[in-house]
């Protein structure tokens, strides 16, 4: 809401009064507000305020070709991007009908890995910062950094890559890519005890972090809650694992689970969840190369494209949780409507509200930055 | 219990509601076609007997050509590991006057988030559904703008102005007789 | 990976151990900009040489930001399918995806490695920027995303076309070509950018962007009201045009790493006009015409494609038209000189009769100077034109071709078309097949005239003995590549660079064609000037002689008084930009003012009828 529409709410005859927080809030990965009642420092009710991102994405792609929508689905998540070329193009390429070369798929995977990593050293770095731990944020940032170099060689662009097309990927990898991605990989994992003594296994962020935001596995179930934030509590469901898509089920890892449901949970599933990304990373270096032939198997020309009449509706396994595209086509050179459920949809709004209450106001923001909600994915 | 006991078990279901139709896409997707009146009772069956208790999203399309809207339900089973997508049409009306349909908040609970969304977007009413309010439009006093009827392109341009250039090197290009010859909004495809 | 209990407290301690930070070698950024990676996507570059034009950059650009701008001194070049628009860059808008280099036809347009534009807020217009080779701010920085074959968004391959093998094809006259299913006309459609460049290309400017998007949209009948804007002889055009609209295709320009071909443009127009129904093509042509009547009466001398576009257009505007045909039935050219195979009699008798059927009436078997005067059509009508075509071949004169079996190459066409329709057999012709012969001359026209020879050869004896001989290079023979790569396929022999002395004869009869190998067919001044290396004879024995070497026009008709009274310039009428001749009354079209060619015809018959609609609506 602009200020100048905004009406001072009266409480009159208690002592409960208001408190935003955001539009911009270091507690939250975008301009979103969540707007408290308050009584002393308890939480008497929350209220999710969004729209600051609202740039009309599903409309604006129902306006252009189904290739120049390549160019939005990234900017529907800023920190983990990937997910949504990959998923976009699969709706169009399950519509289509079209087989998407093994190579293609490999390289897919190692993108939606590499980005994972970067999310989550982001959402660490940001976490940690809302319970007062700046350190955190710049190694987080900075480690982040460097994994936007690798993408910058793969795909020509640091946070819109812009690289997956329907049918594949549009180029192959640089030559030396693989090597320079193990070095990134040891590179975090000598990094791994850093951290761990910064943050995991510092008592005073342990403390901090346990028993806050108690989201049991019930509560998850009902209110939808997917993702890291549901892996929390003690469910180990993993889209890769349970409905799996592209290569995923040739890979081997782990799907880590807490069990409190708590801040901590949740930041350690991420900890953990990273270190099984770098371990799919290795096994992506290691059979890549064998996997030979195209990277993309020919679309039409995209001004004449008509895609096939359908629908399609896929999901994958972003950094925050099961991210879901439903595309529909009705045979022509645009999609005829593509609705995006983005995995913050839930944990940003609703169980953000509900798990609000009743808590401490120096709280809320290790809250909501612990349920890792991308306010792009809301707005859209 | 195992999928395939729950596969079986979603057969019988189904057969219990008139007028369903069934199509098994591939191993883990289930397309339904189910008339408006007997949505919430599938719902209901498929989470409170056949373990869909994920309600991953609600999507709503419009057919203008058929005054209809469509609105998808899909339906996660931890269980079965297998996605039902339960497509329902309700009738149009007109941008003033809203379409109307139930609430499935009290089934699934996140109904309540996409019920705004496309309450928003669409102007789809929901009865009972907890939030009917606006949420990402505050400020928004137009028509439900994902309506097909509604033309952002044309809004946008009555709206706001494009950016007015006119550097040196353009200047040069006109006094030798050029200039702009083809404007990006003249061949939109 | 080391395992983190829920449980573990962990210790205050543990973040000191990061004080070991303090013995570690700090990372030092240098300031300024870092080289970005090699593929980057930054800043524009355009080849401004490589560019065509062709505005596809700005069609796939998501954001709307590519504008583009005339630039006078850059060369434009319709015939070869080159503009001088060059695309212009809103930064304000662009989001750097690069689907304008991935599309670019040519390859012209690249990313630069080069990231950082900054301005005040009074230096707005620095975002507005034309790319040139030298990068964003004049000095090049290293290119980034550029096309390769991966990321080409192009479909570069033309769809086969389904035709006979030479073995099917070599003893008869069926049409060669089977045409599209609509399949294949949608696919080969849909590879379409919709530059124009085959508008801007075309004599006629036939509307291809808008009727092959039409045939890509599967609507046959607006692709063949698009054509009937500028072609009323479009089954004719779909099967012989000479295709520039090929040439000057945005894909079919050389300089791309994978090879391109153009689209099929003729085989699409083919394939909508054969889809669509006579008696709706019919329906669709009538739209276009008024129902006043103007009252001024035109003749048109000629039945050809010139005369009868004129006619057509002429009608559509209310004109009373009567045209005369010297032969038995209409065509010209199309008719009595391009063979069966190649275009079938019926599909231009379908473009005659809609051209008919829209209210011209054509009198046949009537040749104007002798069954009609000049002076009696300038009595009867207001407007005469003279579209009667190079009906006479050109002669080499060399010894001996003045024989009875030494035959020019346009006057036994005709003769062969005359008999049958369909040219099916060698029965009724008016003279004997040839066990052997060849033909002088590299043009469309001795192909036609020698694949037809053979394939009565073929009929007759079983076996092709055919020579086709001309004074170029093949490389430079003026016939259609194809026609060359066919007429090999069926057996004929084609030797290039020979230039004919002597029909040698004995007996008083034809015994051989006395060749010498040309050393070179231009002076130093590029005048036609052939030298021979006289030491190099060949003989070819053959019982014909056929020469195929150019057509005249016979210009008897006007008779003597007109002739006096016409502006001629070197043996050939003058005529003006738009078809009048020095006498207002008269004008002229087609091969006769401009050298063979049918779409060229149609497209002088369009002129024409505007400057005599022109000329009436001044009078009026």
């Amino acid at each position: 809401m602009r200020p100048e529409n905004y009406q001072v709410v009266s409480l009159p005859n208690s002592d409960e009064y208001e408190l935003f927080i955001g539009p911009n809030h270091p507690g939250i990965e975008g301009n979103y507000a969540f707007k408290l009642k308050l009584d002393g420092d308890r939480v008497i009710s929350g209220k999710a305020d969004a729209g600051y991102l609202h740039r009309g994405f599903e409309k604006l792609m129902e306006g252009r070709l189904w290739i120049q929508n390549l160019a939005i689905v990234p900017r529907i998540c800023v920190p983990d991007p990937v997910p949504m070329e990959v998923v976009y193009s699969l709706t169009v390429e399950d519509i289509e009908k079209t087989e998407v070369p093994l190579r293609a798929q490999w390289i897919r995977v190692m993108q939606l890995e590499l980005s994972r990593i970067a999310s989550h050293l982001f959402t660490f770095g940001g976490h940690a910062a809302t319970t007062g731990m700046y350190t955190p944020s710049y190694w987080g940032v900075a480690d982040r950094d460097l994994a936007l170099d690798l993408f910058e060689e793969l795909t020509g662009g640091r946070v819109y890559h812009i690289y997956n097309i329907p049918g594949g990927v549009r180029r192959d990898i640089p030559n030396g890519f693989l090597d320079r991605l193990s070095d990134y990989l040891d590179y975090l994992q000598t990094r791994q005890n850093d951290y761990d003594n910064l943050l995991f296994t510092n008592q005073v962020f342990v403390k901090r972090a346990r028993d806050i935001g108690v989201l049991n596995q019930e509560q998850a179930l009902e209110w939808g809650v997917t993702g890291p934030n549901l892996r929390a509590t003690g469910l180990a469901f993993d889209v890769r694992r349970d409905d799996p898509y592209l290569i995923y089920e040739q890979l081997d890892f782990d799907i880590p689970v807490q069990s409190a449901g708590d801040c901590l949970s949740r930041i350690l599933v991420r900890r953990d969840e990273l270190f099984q990304s770098v371990r799919i990373l290795r096994q992506i270096i290691k059979h890549l190369p064998s996997v030979k032939g195209p990277v993309r198997s020919p679309i039409p020309n995209p001004l004449a494209w008509n895609v096939a009449k359908g629908e399609s509706y896929c999901r994958v396994e972003s950094s925050k949780g099961e991210l879901a595209y439903y595309t529909v086509s009705d045979g022509g050179d645009k999609p005829y409507r593509v609705h995006v459920r983005g995995a913050s949809s839930m944990h940003a709004v609703q169980v953000l509200e509900n798990m609000s209450v009743g808590q401490r106001i120096e709280d809320v923001a290790q809250i909501m930055f612990s349920l890792d909600a991308c306010p792009p994915e809301v707005d859209r | 219990m195992k999928c395939d006991e729950i596969n079986a078990w979603l057969d019988a279901l189904l057969s219990e509601i008139n007028e369903i139709e069934v199509t098994r896409k591939s191993e883990r997707r289930v397309r339904v076609d189910v008339p408006a009146s007997s949505l919430p009772a599938l719902l209901e069956l498929l989470k409170g007997k056949a373990s869909y208790v994920h309600l991953s999203a609600i999507s709503c399309v419009d057919w203008p050509g058929d005054e209809e809207f469509e609105l998808v339900y899909h339906c996660w089973s931890y269980e079965a590991k297998s996605l039902l997508s339960a497509h329902t049409r309700i009738p149009r009306n007109s941008a003033e006057e809203f379409a109307h349909y139930v609430s499935v908040y009290d089934i699934y609970k996140p109904a309540a988030f996409f019920e705004r969304d496309i309450y928003e977007m669409f102007g789809v009413y929901f009865e009972s559904s907890p939030y009917m309010e606006k949420f990402i439009l505050t400020e928004w006093n137009g028509p439900p703008p994902m309506r097909k009827d509604f033309d952002a392109e044309a809004y946008v341009n009555d709206t706001f102005n494009w950016a007015d250039y006119h550097p040196q090197w353009l200047q040069d290009i006109e006094e030798e007789g050029g200039g702009i010859a083809i404007r990006p909004e003249d061949i939109r495809l | 990976m080391k395992k983190i209990k829920y449980d573990d407290l962990g210790s205050v301690l543990n973040p000191l151990k990061n004080l070991q930070f303090f013995a570690r070698k700090p990372v030092t950024e240098p300031l300024g900009p870092r080289p970005a990676a090699e593929i980057y996507r930054g800043f524009h570059l355009n080849d401004m040489e490589k560019c065509i034009g062709c505005s596809t950059c700005q069609k796939i650009c998501d954001n709307a930001a590519i504008t583009m701008v005339k630039i006078p001194h850059l060369k434009e070049d319709p015939v070869n399918g080159i503009r001088n628009l060059r695309p212009a860059i809103d930064y304000g808008r662009c989001c750097w995806c690069a689907l304008c280099v991935d599309i670019c036809p040519v390859g012209a347009i690249e990313l630069s490695r080069e990231y950082v534009h900054t301005c005040n807020g009074d230096e707005v217009d620095s975002y507005f920027v034309l790319p040139q080779e030298k990068g964003m701010h004049g000095t090049f920085e290293e290119k980034g995303w550029t096309k390769t074959e991966t990321n080409d968004l192009l479909d570069r391959k033309r769809l086969p076309m389904g035709e006979m093998t030479p073995d099917e094809r070599g003893d008869n006259f069926d049409e060669i070509v089977n045409g599209f299913t609509p399949e294949q006309a949608i696919l080969e459609a849909s590879r379409c950018v919709q530059c124009g460049m085959c508008h801007d290309s075309c004599p006629t400017h036939m509307h291809a962007p808008e009727y092959i998007r039409a045939i890509w949209k599967g609507n046959v009948e607006e692709a063949v009201e698009w054509m009937y804007e500028s072609n009323p002889f479009s089954h004719v055009c779909g099967r012989v045009c000479t295709h520039r609209c090929e040439s000057a295709c945005s894909l079919n320009q050389a300089g791309l790493p994978q090879g391109s071909e153009p689209i099929a443009i003729r085989w699409l127009k083919r394939y909508a006009m054969d889809a669509v129904p006579h008696e709706r093509i019919k329906e669709i042509a009538a739209r276009k015409k008024t129902d006043q009547k103007t009252g001024q009466k035109i003749a048109v001398i000629g039945a050809g494609p010139a005369g009868l576009t004129a006619a057509f257009d002429l009608v559509k505007q209310g004109h009373e038209v009567q045209v005369y045909e010297a032969l038995a039935k209409a065509g010209g050219m199309t008719r009595y000189g391009i063979p069966y195979y190649r275009l079938p009699d019926d599909m231009l008798d379908r473009d005659v009769d809609v051209i008919v059927s829209m209210g011209v009436s054509i009198q046949y078997n009537i040749r104007i100077g002798k069954d009609i005067s000049m002076e009696q059509l300038h009595k009867d009508y207001d407007a005469v034109i003279l579209a009667i075509g190079l009906q006479s071949g050109r002669s080499t004169r060399i010894p001996g071709s003045e024989h009875e079996d030494v035959h020019s190459a346009v006057e036994l066409l005709r003769r062969i078309g005359s008999v049958r329709d369909d040219m099916n057999t060698a029965e009724d012709l008016d003279f004997k097949v040839p066990h052997s012969a060849v033909v002088i001359g590299g043009g469309n026209v001795a192909m036609d005239i020698g694949r037809s020879l053979a394939r009565y050869q073929k009929q007759q004896y079983n076996q092709v003995n055919m020579t086709i001989t001309a004074i170029d290079a093949l490389e430079n023979f003026p016939a259609d590549d194809v026609e060359i790569k066919e007429s090999l396929e069926e057996g004929i022999t084609i030797i290039p660079s020979r230039g004919p002395q002597e029909v040698v004869l004995e007996n008083g009869k034809i015994k051989a064609l006395k060749t010498w190998r040309v050393e070179s067919v231009f002076d130093a001044d590029g005048r036609f000037a052939p030298q021979y290396d006289e030491s190099d004879e060949q003989l070819y024995d053959v019982e014909m002689v056929v020469e195929a070497i150019g057509q005249m026009a016979e210009m008897e008709l006007l008779g003597e008084q007109l002739t006096e009274q016409l502006e001629w310039q070197r043996g050939r009428l003058k005529v003006a930009e738009d078809g009048a001749t020095s006498v207002d009354w008269l004008w002229s079209a087609g091969d006769c003012v401009n050298g063979p060619d049918v779409v060229h015809a149609v497209a002088d018959g369009h002129r024409v009828a505007e400057s005599i609609n022109k000329a009436f609506s001044v009078q009026r």
